[in-house]
């Protein structure tokens, strides 16, 4: 993996403190109105060819645009008068920018040193309300960590705006269909950087990430039996991990990295068993009678929510990780499967049939607040949260051949992961990578 | 197994009976009168004989026309990813399951009594049952499901004599469907239990 270095070169202007945030967006609010921003044109400084400062004004607006917490004003919405000005606005001249009709201007500049392939980007933050200039940063590297450096300054502004940074230096991995088998893919959250980690033809399942981000876990039936394996991510490294006759599938990363929890077939029917990550100290959790499926952790670790039809059909459960003060979650529709447990800890999404058709559901891990949130036609299935539990990525066959969609925990937003003809699974969402 | 032990005990009870009857050979003073039988009796034992041999090469040949059908149907099946190579025989007939079901239907039974008579035949054979799904559903949830049809049917032809060890078991879940449809058609012909050999 790429190891991003850029450096913070200095802050132009010092931080608000804490005290004095001010959040601009509570997106916490079950629906909010996007905060309008203005895009003013970025400068190529020197000699800088006018492409790399159109290359980083494109990958920041579409950042902004996917996060889904503002209405971005670009170059061609603004005023004649306000087209041509690039770069920087001076503390004086800020008052130009209010026929711009945004309440938040994001200008900025971008330099490519003579002397070697290193870049410098400079961006200032300005509400143009108070007309107050919120926070000023500079990063720098060399050229291949461009992108990387371009989705800070994209997080960097929802930190601002929003009070927690955004997700754009993560990934999701996700499984594509192949002829009769299925492959694990990566990409960035904006689409970008499609790779395949796997290559061997079989049928590969259920990638998951480790926490630290350096691992995958997933199924395959390599050995003609689903086993389950690791593979760094990228690529390298394949090591066979569990390989109990029967199933060894649906691995859950507890969030220490420790432990895996999974769903083995070794008693003749599916239960969730914990394994520690060296592939020993194998214990079941579940003791019912059902099939037991799709184990998730809480964010602490204490808890383990999982599939269960000991009730006659699928429903969510939620279990002590040793086993002990199991209850059940969903008492709503008779087919509840996928859950996911968000990051912040209080929420479950989940997987439930409505309507004839699948949809993505979320509950208050308390079993409070039960809310749909998807409602095209199509199946949509297997719903992660994203590291800062502000975005769930599904599957999707709304479009025909079954896609990966991100949207907004509220449901707002949805968009496809990538322009690919599709036959996409299974996403998984990594940590941060900065 | 059970065949081999029962010839050895009767080889072993003629050897004795031959040993014992051989000090009383010299007692036999009869033997005329037995030979005057002999022509009615001898040709009476022959047609026995020959019946016998008749039926047992009958049997015989039955027996090589099925190992030969059996051979005849057998497609060899190897798929990219997937190591090993197995075979399908059209002998070995699919059960299918109700949506979200894994218990066997009453009209599946008898398919699976056909199947446990032809392992019968052949003892060497080894087989692997596949539980698959169709695709509605999470494809995890099928994978469980998936590995309970693959174990009724395996416990169920274990009830009709076939032993456990010559029948493993995989769940694929909803990955390999047999019809690539997304009707009710496609669905009920994807909810399968399917048999294939991995030792002849």
């Amino acid at each position: 993996m790429l190891k991003y270095y850029f450096i913070i070169f200095f802050l132009i202007f010092t931080l608000i403190p804490a005290s004095e945030a001010r959040v601009y967006l509570d997106i916490n609010a079950p629906t909010f109105v996007q905060i309008p921003i203005v895009l003013a044109k970025w400068k190529s400084v020197d000699k800088t060819p006018p492409s790399l400062s159109e290359k980083v004004y494109e990958i920041l607006a579409n950042d902004l645009t996917l996060s889904g917490f503002f209405k971005v004003i670009d170059v061609h919405q603004l005023p004649p008068s306000l087209q041509g000005k690039e770069g920087i606005p001076p503390t004086d001249f800020l008052r130009e920018w209010i026929p711009a009709g945004g309440e938040i201007l994001l200008a900025g500049e971008a330099l490519l040193e003579p002397s070697g392939p290193n870049f410098k980007l400079k961006f200032h933050l300005v509400d143009l309300v108070v007309q107050k200039h919120i926070v000023g940063k500079q990063y720098e590297g060399p050229l291949q960590t461009l992108r990387p450096a371009i989705h800070r300054i994209a997080d960097e502004v929802i930190l601002q705006i929003t009070g927690e940074k955004g997700v754009h230096n993560t990934k999701i991995a996700y499984e594509v269909r192949q002829g009769a088998g299925k492959e694990i893919f990566i990409a960035d959250f904006d689409g970008a950087n499609v790779k395949q980690i796997t290559k061997n033809q079989s049928i590969n399942l259920s990638p998951v990430w480790s926490p630290d981000g350096k691992k995958i876990a997933f199924t395959s039936y390599l050995k003609r039996n689903p086993d389950l394996y690791l593979i760094d991510a990228d690529g390298k490294n394949l090591q066979r991990f569990s390989y109990y006759p029967g199933l060894n599938v649906s691995p859950s990363w507890s969030p220490d990295g420790k432990q895996i929890a999974l769903m083995m077939g070794k008693e003749g029917k599916s239960d969730i068993f914990l394994m520690d990550i060296h592939g020993s100290n194998l214990k079941k959790v579940t003791k019912g009678h059902g099939n037991e499926a799709s184990p998730t952790w809480s964010p602490e670790g204490e808890w383990i929510a999982f599939v269960s039809d000991r009730s006659g059909s699928p429903q969510i459960y939620i279990t002590g990780r040793d086993g002990s003060e199991v209850r059940r979650l969903t008492f709503e529709g008779n087919y509840n499967t996928n859950p996911s447990w968000s990051p912040k800890g209080n929420q479950i999404a989940f997987c439930g049939r409505a309507e004839g058709r699948f949809h993505i559901f979320t509950i208050g891990s308390n079993g409070s607040g039960l809310r749909r949130l998807t409602s095209n036609s199509g199946s949509h299935e297997s719903p992660c949260w994203s590291p800062d539990g502000r975005y769930i990525a599904f599957s999707s066959n709304r479009t025909g051949a079954s896609k990966i969609f991100i949207m907004n925990a509220n449901g707002f937003n949805q968009r496809a992961l990538t322009s690919s003809k599709g036959g996409e699974s299974s996403p998984t969402w990594s940590k941060r990578f900065d | 197994m059970v065949r081999k032990s029962f010839i050895i005990t009767i080889l072993i009870l003629c050897i004795g009976l031959i040993l014992m009857g051989c000090p009383k050979k010299t007692v036999v003073k009869d033997e005329p009168s037995v030979k005057k039988e002999e022509p009615a009796a001898a040709a009476k034992k022959a047609e026995a004989e020959r019946i016998a041999k008749e039926k047992e090469a009958r049997a015989r040949e039955r027996e090589e026309t099925t190992k030969k059908e059996l051979e005849k149907s057998l497609v060899t099946k190897q798929e990219p990813g997937i190591e090993g190579v197995v075979f399908e025989s059209s002998l070995l007939k699919d059960i299918y399951f109700d949506f979200d079901k894994y218990d066997v239907r009453p009209e599946d039974a008898l398919i699976l009594k056909e199947n446990a008579a032809l392992l019968k035949k052949y003892p060497n054979v080894k087989i692997q049952i596949e539980g698959h799904c169709d695709e509605r559903g999470t494809n995890e949830y099928n994978l469980a499901l998936g590995e309970r049809r693959a174990n009724s049917t395996k416990n169920y032809l274990a009830s009709l004599g076939i032993s456990p060890e010559r029948i493993s078991i995989i769940s694929y879940g909803e990955e390999k469907p047999l019809d690539p449809g997304h009707d009710e058609e496609a669905w009920a012909k994807n909810r399968r239990a399917h048999t294939i050999i991995t030792a002849k």
